[in-house]
């Protein structure tokens, strides 16, 4: 039976009309000499408001393994709790830690099975003593493209070609930082829904180490 | 006919498409917030309930209880946060009961986003979750869909923009317990005062360690008081212009008029 | 053995008051019934053979294979009751191909001996069930160059990743023995069947479990394998040679599971006729 368009029971005041939180936002990950580096704003909002402005879209699904989370906030932190739940169970049932690989391979098997009902753009980031630093992204369709970096989000359009004019292989690991945290702020400056503070992942051999930049100190100092 | 019978369905749906509207269900337009202090949380919230412009409930309360060291404040529809932190609570118990430990609060937000993310937002239950565990004191929010946020001072509801503009201003890293519960009551009251969704009065839990108060009606700043005048009217207000006496006599020349008897007839049964 | 006839071996959920499994052990005699396989590590990749024994002059020469191929880079073979074989190996592609669909790689040697391990061991706890009359010898390539996730979208970028652990490398060839208990351990020669002893005997000879692994190498392996299965024969009877390999992607077999060509399986089974012949002049 049909009664057109208008009859849509979304419509209705039972249903709330409440913008399911976003995150419009800039995130990246980068590959450098000895592993990678994930980077990422700290905006959430919700319609015009900033639901959360430290948000930490930087997610941790294994020990050196981590995802970008950039769409919906539901359904991100959905997916990576399936995926962290999954990579643990890797780990125990096989004696070893998963590669990034691995995780990406897990990660797109979710986000293809499931597009109709998700809207996650992911960037996957790990290292691991096979492979090394590596960066999957997964766009919203479900794809997985490895990649030598990778930048998302509604504020990374403002970076395309500052990533592509400044990137460069095997940098050293205060070099790749520099470059991480000079694309984000160009990133921030330019687009409205990125924002706050800087929180950025570095990913090697010795494990993960967080970094955090503040606005205050235009981004200079690196504070915790 | 066995089976599910979808005719009220269409029927609704008919209606809806030529221009009646649904009905409104009760929904908080809201004021709540949470806030970590040196030694634990206070979580707050106001305590109207409306259904669209009607204020549907001037005092409701909007503080759920999880477990003994667990706390939520809701807003959204107002059955769905009911229920929910009904349900997780009663799961909750169980699981501790199970354990044999305390109930934590990552657990209890960890439920609550797996129950709200599986019903993709039609649950409106937006929450802030508080309380104290074995790991430390934690505070969260939990959106509807099945979001979280981890955050030192969190704000919800309609009435959010408005008490966050109070914690933004006057939050500090390091707050006494009669600071945070200030703190909370201060934002509570920015939306009260601003928000329309917001009114009445203030509740506040306070969660430590040791043991949870709450404080019903911890502000009052709506109460009824003393009409400065009297408006009851002086008998003859109302100016007689004619008066006409009908008889029982009378009165049986248009209807039939009988005598009921206390014996016989169906008498009415009371329990003694 | 004790305790036989006293009813502790005519179910496998039933422990001996001695603490065995009697359905087990009699598997492992099922096993010992059966052509006699082995599986050599070598250096550049695995071989395995199998005393195929012939039961009868209607079957047609070389048909009627033995070896299978479970996933590319893994080969199978087994001593005992070949129906459980043929089961083993239905389920070990399974494995492989789940493994393949969750994880998007293919799955390593290990990986595969475990589930299989895991498998056969379910099949020593339950009434309703009876052990594999099997012991199967597992050996695959692991692939020591990176490969892409199955699916992946293009061929990813042209420069490295950094950060990898200098000097390490990965992969490689491995063998694995899966007796009907369930038990599994990694080997660098396997034998097992009705020759087992004396092809253990013969693998002990051979240099494979050196300091700087395997000398062996996979031509040397498979003449050696023809050699050995010649020695461990049991004269009376007439039998076929199955012989299969495994390299590494700059091997004679690239990565995959192949039968020796046939040329080189009948220079091993020459070389082993006339070592035999040698023997028996002496």
């Amino acid at each position: 039976m049909e009664f057109g368009n208008s009859g849509s029971l979304r419509e209705d005041g039972i249903h709330l009309d409440m913008d399911r939180l976003k995150k419009g936002e800039v995130n990246m990950a980068v590959t450098f000499k000895d592993g990678v580096i994930l980077g990422a704003d700290s905006r959430t909002t919700t319609g015009a408001y900033i639901a959360n402005r430290v948000t930490d879209k930087l997610t941790q699904v294994h020990d050196t393994i981590w995802c970008c989370r950039s769409g919906s906030a539901a359904d991100t932190q959905a997916v990576a709790d399936i995926v962290k739940y999954q990579l643990e169970l890797f780990a125990m049932t096989n004696g070893k830690p998963p590669t990034t690989q691995t995780a990406g391979a897990i990660f797109q098997e979710l986000c293809y099975a499931n597009k109709d009902r998700l809207s996650a753009g992911l960037i996957i980031a790990g290292w691991d003593e096979r492979h090394g630093g590596q960066v999957y992204s997964i766009p919203l369709g479900g794809s997985l493209h490895k990649q030598p970096y990778s930048i998302g989000g509604s504020g990374s359009t403002y970076i395309y070609g500052f990533c592509d004019a400044n990137w460069r292989e095997g940098m050293e690991e205060a070099d790749a930082v520099n470059f991480v945290k000079d694309a984000l702020k160009e990133a921030i400056k330019w687009d409205g829904s990125s924002g706050g503070v800087i929180r950025m992942v570095v990913l090697t051999a010795k494990g993960a180490d967080r970094h955090l930049y503040l606005p205050d100190t235009d981004y200079k100092v690196r504070h915790e | 006919m066995p089976g599910f019978d979808f005719s009220n369905y269409n029927r609704n749906a008919a209606l809806h498409a030529r221009g009646v509207p649904l009905p409104k269900a009760t929904s908080t337009g809201t004021t709540i917030v949470g806030c970590i202090y040196d030694g634990g949380v206070v979580i707050a919230a106001d305590t109207r309930a409306t259904s669209g412009p009607i204020v549907a409930d001037k005092n409701c309360e909007k503080l759920h209880y999880i477990a003994p060291n667990i706390w939520c404040a809701g807003a959204g529809t107002a059955a769905d946060t009911e229920f929910t932190t009904a349900l997780i609570s009663s799961q909750l118990e169980l699981h501790s009961l199970s354990t044999g430990r305390k109930a934590r609060v990552v657990t209890c937000m960890t439920m609550l986003k797996q129950h709200l993310f599986r019903y993709q937002g039609h649950i409106g239950a937006y929450l802030v979750v508080a309380g104290v565990d074995p790991t430390g004191t934690h505070l969260f929010t939990v959106h509807a869909h099945g979001s979280t946020d981890k955050l030192p001072y969190v704000t919800m509801g309609s009435g959010s923009l408005a008490a966050m503009s109070v914690f933004e201003t006057q939050w500090k890293a390091s707050l006494t317990q009669d600071e945070a519960v200030k703190l909370c009551a201060d934002a509570i009251e920015a939306g009260i005062w601003n928000d329309l969704g917001s009114g009445s009065n203030v509740d506040v839990a306070i969660i430590t360690g040791e043991k949870t108060t709450l404080r019903r009606n911890y502000i009052k700043p709506n109460e009824r008081t003393q009409k400065l005048k009297s408006y009851a009217f002086p008998k003859g207000t109302t100016a007689v212009l004619n008066e006409k006496i009908i008889h029982k006599a009378d009165l049986s020349k248009f209807v039939s008029v009988h005598e009921l008897t206390e014996e016989g007839g169906d008498k009415m049964e009371v329990d003694t | 053995m004790t305790s036989i006839g006293t009813g502790y071996d005519l179910a496998n959920s039933i422990f001996s008051p001695d603490g065995r499994n009697f359905q087990v052990e009699y598997a492992v005699k099922a096993v010992e019934n059966g052509g006699t396989s082995i599986g050599i590590r070598c250096k550049d990749g695995v071989v395995l053979a199998v005393e195929k024994l012939v039961t009868s002059k209607l079957l047609k020469p070389n048909a009627n294979k033995r070896i299978a191929t479970v996933d590319r880079h893994l080969g199978v073979v087994y001593s005992g009751m070949i129906p459980d074989g043929r089961h083993f190996i239905e389920r070990a592609r399974d494995e492989a191909r789940a493994w393949r669909d969750t994880f998007k790689t293919p799955i390593a040697t290990a990986d595969l001996a475990s589930r299989m391990g895991g498998y056969m061991q379910a099949y020593t706890l339950y009434q309703s069930v009876r052990p594999f009359g099997i012991t199967a010898i597992v050996g695959g390539f692991d692939s020591a160059a990176e490969t892409p996730v199955d699916g992946e979208v293009g061929n990813g970028p042209a420069c490295g990743a950094g950060g990898k652990v200098a000097g390490k490398t990965h992969g490689g060839p491995f063998l694995y023995m899966i007796e009907p208990s369930g038990l599994y351990w990694g080997y660098y020669g396997a034998a097992t069947g009705k020759g087992r002893q004396a092809a253990k005997a013969e693998l002990e000879k051979l240099d494979l479990g050196g300091p700087g692994g395997p000398a062996l190498t996979m031509e040397e392996a498979v003449k050696e394998a023809a050699r050995i299965l010649y020695v461990a024969h049991d004269d009376d009877k007439e039998f076929e040679l199955e012989m299969t390999w495994i390299s590494g992607a700059d091997g004679p077999t690239k990565g995959a599971h192949h039968e020796v060509p046939k040329a080189l399986r009948e220079e091993a089974e020459r070389l082993a006729k006339q070592a035999q012949e040698e023997k028996m002049e002496e």
